[in-house]
């Protein structure tokens, strides 16, 4: 399998980010990691001075409760701008209120997804995520032939 | 002489004149009196109804400023909520996450011992997840808006069991359900009071040989019942049944949070009824509720 795809994870919880980097690293379908910190971290790098464009497959796993800035702002903005809007977003969050779901929904997100506790059950959600999103779905910016 | 007649004649005239007059005159005054006497009822009826008025506003605000008040309760309520699902978790995860990792990456160097350890550290973390989700629910449910209908909770409480029992293997269990009457309310939080019910009964009765299940309806109290010949309890902890994280059995016999009949009394309640226990140790117990049947009877609750 030759993906060339570049996850962007948005998460502020270093223990997390560390486990996801450890179930992501397992299938050797990722090529590149940016890890964004916080929601104004992640504003800065899609719509800051150098400018993000999307010129190869882009996965951005996104948390809803960030500091400075919350990850359902940062969902509305890169489904309401043009540069981003193609990007799939996967909300992955501990939060189970219906409240943020419609939300999500309402402002585009491509998937929700809520973290277990169990960690196998995060590790394998982790692989569903990445065989689904890397192998089976069609990317907007993926090399053809 | 007839001058004087005429003279007299008038005198009478006048007399009588003036004395028409005076009458007038004080039954004009006794009218004022009378009027006056009426204006000070009327002022003190007046001033009356004013202070009805002021006393009804006051409670009007009291009740507006009461309900403000429960309304930003109900926010910090749910902030607090949000945040404990989000933040509690994570921690937790952590704990699963790492516990999984030293496993995955340590486990040949890890003896039997090392080994149990390590289990015990993921079983309490994975505990202590189900108390935060079982919380979670117990305060989700307490807020939630209700969708009312007329049901038939005779159904739907077969359609839980029968969707419970699948989990439980081969055991030995009679079920019975009697005809009863349609109940209203929202079904999906009544459903969630016979899951709790129907799992407690299957748990508890998981000891017997047979274990009897049954689900009907006692028309002298008006309750429906959810009864099982299991383990029981001991009267004299009745009151301590439905509290939250209240428990009568060590998690080793019967596994559990001690939320479940806790959500069963605040969902019954939130419909206007009520929610008891019968029992004996080792000889079964029986919980009750109490629902509206109609839109009217829901009404007057």
């Amino acid at each position: 399998m030759e993906s060339e795809i570049e996850l962007i994870l948005i998460e502020d919880n270093p223990s997390d980010v560390e486990l996801l980097m450890r179930s992501v690293s397992k299938h050797h379908l990722v090529n590149n990691i940016t890890v964004l910190k916080d929601g104004a971290e992640a504003l800065d790098f899609f719509f800051g001075k150098d400018h993000f464009s999307p010129n190869k497959p882009y996965l951005i796993l996104l948390d809803l409760k960030l500091p400075k800035v919350d990850g359902m702002e940062v969902l509305r903005r890169l489904k309401s701008e043009e540069h981003t809007k193609e990007v799939p977003v996967i909300v992955l969050t501990a939060s189970q209120e219906d409240r943020d779901l419609k939300d999500a929904y309402k402002y585009g997100v491509n998937s929700y997804v809520t973290k277990p506790i169990d960690f196998k059950d995060f590790d394998r959600i982790v692989s569903q995520l990445e065989a689904y999103w890397i192998i089976v779905n069609k990317h907007p910016h993926e090399k053809r032939g | 002489m007839a001058k004087a007649v005429a003279k007299q004649d008038q005198g009478q005239y006048l007399y009588e004149r003036l004395k028409a007059l005076e009458e007038t005159y004080v039954a004009t005054l006794n009218i004022l009196e009378d009027f006056d006497e009426e204006k000070t009822k009327l002022d003190r009826a007046e001033r009356a109804l004013i202070n009805i008025l002021e006393d009804v506003e006051a409670q009007r605000s009291q009740s507006e400023h009461s309900k403000n008040l429960l309304e930003l309760v109900n926010k910090e309520l749910e902030a607090f909520s949000y945040s404990v699902s989000h933040d509690l978790r994570a921690p937790l995860r952590a704990i699963f996450g790492f516990a999984q990792a030293i496993e995955e990456d340590y486990g040949a160097r890890l003896d039997e011992e090392g080994k149990r350890y390590l289990n015990l550290v993921k079983d309490n973390a994975e505990k202590m997840g189900q108390l935060i989700d079982d919380l979670l629910t117990f305060s989700r449910i307490g807020r939630r808006q209700m969708q009312k209908t007329q049901f038939d909770i005779n159904n739907l409480a077969k359609k839980v069991y029968e969707e419970l029992v699948s989990e439980e293997g081969d055991r030995d269990i009679e079920f019975k359900a009697t005809i009863m009457p349609l109940a209203y309310g929202d079904e999906s939080l009544v459903r969630q009071v016979l899951v709790n019910l129907l799992s407690n009964a299957i748990k508890f009765s998981r000891p017997m040989k047979k274990a009897v299940i049954e689900f009907g309806y006692s028309p002298k109290s008006e309750a429906y019942y959810v009864k099982d010949n299991g383990v029981g309890f001991d009267m004299r902890y009745v009151s301590k049944l439905f509290g939250v994280f209240q428990r009568l059995h060590s998690a080793e016999e019967f596994e559990g949070t001690g939320v479940g009949l806790a959500l069963v009394n605040r969902i019954v309640t939130r419909h206007g009824g009520q929610a008891w226990a019968k029992g004996e140790l080792d000889k079964g117990a029986t919980f009750f509720f109490t629902l509206p049947k109609t839109e009217e009877e829901w009404k007057v609750k």
